[in-house]
């Protein structure tokens, strides 16, 4: 090879007689896309490693020793390749292939779920044979065998390529799902009594080319020709995952995951998959209610609006308080801190729970994207929550990057998470010091390791050598049992390591739009503080206003006259569950605006607004990266629950104040000329970003500053609490979803089995957890993963909620376990 | 135009002003008051009326739901919903049945490419055509009103004129292939059996090479129903 021929960059093939460049090491089948030649495919798939399973890819190909049929998915292109993808012979093995696939295919289409959008349907009518030749008898199997809650296979319908497998094993991890038996009865299956209880089940059902795979909410609901789609942001999480909604007769029957590259892959949890039946849910409230003698009734917007208003009207604004609206698109976000911060005046907001982070350890660092933290040859630190229960379309990414693209993982978590097993280091501190063990890994970096937060020095030392390259820190709240200004001093700690970029971990669905709206103390919309002022606002606030512990709190003791529950729920999610049920029955007024009725609404709200759900509004969504993307309406809202932005607007009105947003649009004009750093978000901008979406980035935000807070040691017979999130909880949407409702794991105990003989305990036992704040009762559990001294508890699982235990204003929570 | 023959036609219409109504011998026709018997013609053997939704003889519902019917359906006239059957008693055999069905009358154009498209026979069409509606939600037969009753028959609305026996011939179903899906059956109309009224004998091909074909054919009684 001469030094020429070493730098061409391209490679030539001549396709069908003509001469295409292709990308070195590229497969023959995606060049041949590239230039326009589809090369019929079931087991190929452009996230997934190539395998050859199913030989309908089969072209010929003449690498200089005459002509041969390959598989174009399984061979990269070489120079001077000639291929023919139309050749007799191609033609001929596609239709044998065809032909061998149907002779065990059930053809029962009339009844398959995929008819209509079926690739085998497809296919045989482009490649294949007109007719069977087959008489004889076909294999039979069991109709449809439930493999999941959420899951059905169909073995009969199955073609054996291997997808839905390989993305068990390769892409989630989850080895649940196999090949069994031989020859012609060679099937998919599950092992016997574990069914396929995977986070990410949803996903083998999409990418399943025939309709082997189907899922309980689709299943039968209506056929492709029924579905009318648009592209839009799943709202479940804040990864923002990009997908299809699809419906039909203004019901939403479908999400499907759309692959952007920068994002999820295609990739997406159940819960952002299957959450949308919560929308389509009877509870869905239609009307305006209001508690008549301690009951809540139906009433019209009017009379409702006016008693929010009369709530609302003259009231000192250092007395109102607003808490959620990390469920809000951007524009309802800007119209909601516009309402509270412009014409009432109150400073009083918090998208954010008291479960989350400061808005200075997520605006105020360099950040990081996903494709940022998934380059090759990478360092992730996390510090934070699992990724696989919290933010599922994420945790698919990192393992992809961990597993195939030698990203260095190195995880500071209270406990073991979905990523352990993959990760070149797992070290757990002690619940409440991560921020020692941080600040030691930092300085192990620079050849001073000592030992911290339980963790040996030599192991820190080996983490430390391990980094590699640039360094992402994936940063949330690991468990809500500790204080945030434990895991912002982690933050500060590392972000002295080089060239380091921070992935916010925060789960809720827009909270990151909600903080570039300015819905949080302190800020205003564009990741300004307060004192920036801002032109669009009639008014400022001076003083910056109180977060949601401290809203609840004032509101405990009599100090808070209104209180606006902007889709919270704080009865089960502040970690506090004494100070949110103190905080609310204290508060004067609580006016709620939802789309469900949660516990905190049923039981203490005044006067709850419908809004309208994420597929029922036009907008966009901020995921965890900063990246702005579309949600397109899809379907109308229920009775007359309305967009969140035009309550605001509405009350605003009322108030005497117009808003002045007439629309999204006019809204998003408006952000763009706020907000500095969203100049350029404009609608082309989002037109063209509408798969990847538009990136915002740049802030005003300080860095955070060290809290100094130490963390007491505990006594020797209590154990250090961590409550950490699940996939699967009590949350009122999932528990709306018929199909996932049940997967909510009841609540349990789970020590080490180390600290059982020390207890005197076994698992199984039900004990009784003690804490200063509370107690509650739940059966114990083993586990290696828990490190000794702690108790993990899941948050707001059914049973009893740990948040009863926890005590908000304390740095960590010591409980102690008792046999009950 | 110049040479008058439209003239011709208004010859049509003037004729047929002082003719018989085909109508007028109708329940409450004209023809009625002149003495004239409670008779209608009879009508043409492929005629397309309202649909029936068929069942099998041991009473199941041939409809599984499959939304083929409504795909094909030019008029956009049909809505139907699948469901899972109850395994411990289903509607239908195999897992899906129709879950709803409707048919609005007030957009079907009785093309028949709906019977042409069911895989199991379930809707075909009847002769009954002589009905009308007061209200909209009359015309949009729902899935009870389109079912036959066990007997295989169809059910007489309020608002349809029958006379005895109009209703045979109902579930009689035919395309350009055999149930079967024998190749011989190729551009031959069949008929399919009836639960109601029994077998319908084929007709005799549309063509004289079809016909010339026939003694290939297997006879009707021999050819499986669904
Ligand atoms: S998978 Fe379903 S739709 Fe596709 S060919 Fe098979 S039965 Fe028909
Ligand atoms: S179930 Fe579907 S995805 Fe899995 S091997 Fe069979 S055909 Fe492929
Ligand atoms: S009538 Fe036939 S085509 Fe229509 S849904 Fe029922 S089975 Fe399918
Ligand atoms: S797509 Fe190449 S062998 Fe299946």
């Amino acid at each position: 090879m001469t030094a020429v021929e070493n730098e061409k960059s391209t490679v030539t093939v001549t396709l069908n007689g003509v001469e295409i460049e292709a990308n070195p090491g590229e497969l023959l089948i995606d060049a041949a896309e590239r230039h326009g030649t589809y090369i019929p495919r079931f087991c190929y798939h452009s996230r997934m490693k190539s395998v050859g399973m199913c030989r309908m890819c089969l072209v010929e190909v003449d690498s200089g020793r005459g002509p041969a049929l390959q598989p174009s998915c399984m061979i990269p292109v070489g120079e001077g390749m000639t291929v023919d993808t139309e050749s007799e012979a191609t033609k001929k093995a596609q239709d044998g292939v065809l032909e061998f696939l149907l002779i065990n295919h059930p053809l029962d289409c009339p009844v398959c779920d995929k008819g209509g959008e079926c690739p085998l349907q497809d296919q045989t009518v482009a490649f294949g044979p007109g007719e069977s030749r087959f008489v004889e008898e076909k294999r039979h199997y069991e109709k449809p065998i439930p493999i999941s809650d959420t899951v059905y296979l169909d073995r009969e319908r199955c073609i054996l390529c291997d997808r839905c497998t390989r993305f068990a094993d390769d892409v989630a991890g989850d080895t649940l799902i196999h090949f069994m038996d031989r020859g012609n009865s060679t099937q998919v299956n599950t092992f016997p009594d574990e069914p396929f209880a995977s986070y990410f089940s949803g996903n083998t059902v999409q990418i399943c080319p025939v309709g082997a795979l189907t899922a309980k909410p689709y299943r039968f609901k209506a056929r492709p020709w029924d579905l009318e789609e648009t592209i839009s942001t799943a709202w479940i999480d804040s990864v923002g995952s990009r997908v299809t909604i699809q419906s039909s007769r203004n019901q939403v029957l479908r999400l499907l995951g759309v692959d952007a590259d920068s994002v999820n892959w295609g990739w997406l949890s159940d819960k952002e998959r299957f959450g949308f039946e919560a929308l389509n849910s009877e509870d869905r409230l239609t009307a305006p209610m209001v508690r008549v003698d301690g009951r809540l009734e139906a009433t019209g917007w009017a009379p409702a609006l006016a008693a929010a208003t009369d709530a609302l009207r003259d009231v000192d604004p250092a007395r109102i308080g607003v808490i959620g609206g990390a469920r809000l698109t951007n524009e309802s976000q800007y119209a909601w801190t516009k309402l509270a911060k412009g014409v009432l005046g109150t400073d009083n907001v918090d998208a954010q729970l008291g479960d989350g982070l400061p808005v200075e350890a997520v605006l105020g660092l360099p950040r990081a994207t996903i494709n940022q933290a998934c380059t090759p040859g990478r360092t992730v630190i996390l510090v934070g929550p699992d990724p696989k229960e919290d933010l599922g379309a994420l945790f698919l990414r990192l393992r992809h990057a961990v597993v195939n693209d030698g990203t260095t993982l190195i995880e500071l978590t209270p406990t073991r998470t979905g990523l352990s097993t993959i990760a070149a280091h797992s070290l757990h501190p002690k619940p409440g010091e991560v921020d020692l063990l941080a600040a030691a890994l930092v300085d192990a970096v620079s050849g001073d390791a000592h030992d911290a937060a339980g963790v040996p020095a030599n192991a820190i030392a080996a983490a430390a050598a391990s980094i590699s390259g640039p360094v992402t820190v994936v940063l949330g709240r690991a468990s809500v049992a500790e204080s945030a200004a434990v895991t912002v001093d982690a933050a500060i700690a590392l972000s002295q390591l080089e060239g380091v970029g921070f992935l916010s971990a925060l789960r809720r669905g827009n909270v990151h739009g909600a903080l570039d709206m300015g819905m949080a103390p302190g800020l205003l919309p564009g990741r300004v503080p307060l004192r920036a002022g801002c032109d669009a606002f009639d008014q400022v606030p001076t003083e910056v206003g109180m977060d949601t512990i401290a809203m609840l709190e004032a509101a405990a003791s009599g100090d808070l006259d209104v209180l606006v529950l902007l889709g919270s729920d704080p009865l089960s999610d502040v970690p506090d569950a004494d100070l949110a049920e103190r905080g609310l029955a204290g508060a004067g007024t609580v006016i709620a605006v939802e789309m469900l009725p949660n516990a905190s609404t049923l039981t203490h709200a005044d006067l709850v607004l419908p809004a309208a759900a994420p597929t029922e509004v036009d907008g966009t969504f901020t995921n965890l990266e900063g990246r702005v993307s579309v949600a397109e309406q899809k379907v109308t809202p229920p009775g007359t629950a309305r967009a969140d932005w035009m309550i605001a607007a509405e009350l605003a009105l009322r108030l005497g104040a117009d808003l002045g947003v007439e629309s999204p649009e006019s809204i998003r004009a408006e952000i763009a000329v706020v907000s500095p750093v969203h100049a350029k978000l404009t609608e082309t901008a989002l037109a063209d970003g509408r798969v990847e979406g538009v990136l915002i980035s740049g802030s005003s935000i300080e860095a955070p500053t060290a809290s100094g807070s130490t963390t007491p040691a505990n006594d020797a017979y209590s154990l250090r609490l961590v409550a950490a999130r699940r996939m699967y909880d009590n949350g009122t949407m999932l528990q709306a979803s018929a199909s996932s409702a049940g997967l909510a794991a009841s609540v349990k105990v789970t020590l080490n089995p180390t600290d059982f003989e020390k207890l005197g305990l076994d698992a199984g036992t039900v004990v009784k957890v003690i804490s200063g704040r509370g107690e509650l009762m739940a059966p114990l559990a083993a586990d290696f993963g828990v490190p000794a001294g702690s108790a993990m508890i899941p948050t707001n699982a059914p049973g009893s909620n740990v948040n009863t235990l926890i005590d908000a204003s304390a740095s960590v929570t010591d409980v102690r376990v008792e046999r009950a | 135009m110049a040479d008058g023959s439209y003239l011709k036609g208004f010859g049509v219409t003037f004729k047929k002003l002082f003719e018989d109504r085909v109508t007028g011998d109708y329940r409450g026709g004209k023809g009625l008051e002149k003495g004239k018997p409670d008779e209608k013609r009879p009508k043409a053997d492929r005629l397309h009326g309202r649909h029936v939704l068929n069942r099998y003889e041991d009473g199941m519902e041939k409809c599984i739901g499959c939304e083929l019917c409504a795909g094909v359906c030019p008029a956009k006239c049909i809505y139907v919903r699948g469901a899972d059957n109850n395994p411990e008693a289903p509607t239908s055999p195999g897992e899906r049945f129709g879950y709803v069905y409707e048919i609005n009358y007030l957009r079907c154009i009785h093309c028949d490419l709906c019977v042409e498209a069911c895989p199991t026979q379930a809707i075909t069409e009847s002769k009954l055509f002589e009905f009308s509606f007061t209200n909209r939600s009359d015309a949009i037969y729902t899935k009870n009103e389109l079912l036959v009753g066990d007997d295989g028959k169809p059910q007489q609305l309020p608002w349809e004129d029958w006379r005895d026996g109009e209703d045979t011939m109902t579930s009689g179903w035919m395309r350009a292939t055999s149930p079967a899906g024998d190749h011989r059956y190729e551009g031959v109309v069949h008929w399919a059996g009836e639960l109601g009224y029994g077998l319908r004998d084929p007709e005799t091909g549309q063509s004289a090479e079809a016909n010339d074909d026939e003694g290939a054919r297997p006879a009707a009684s021999s050819v499986e129903h669904g």
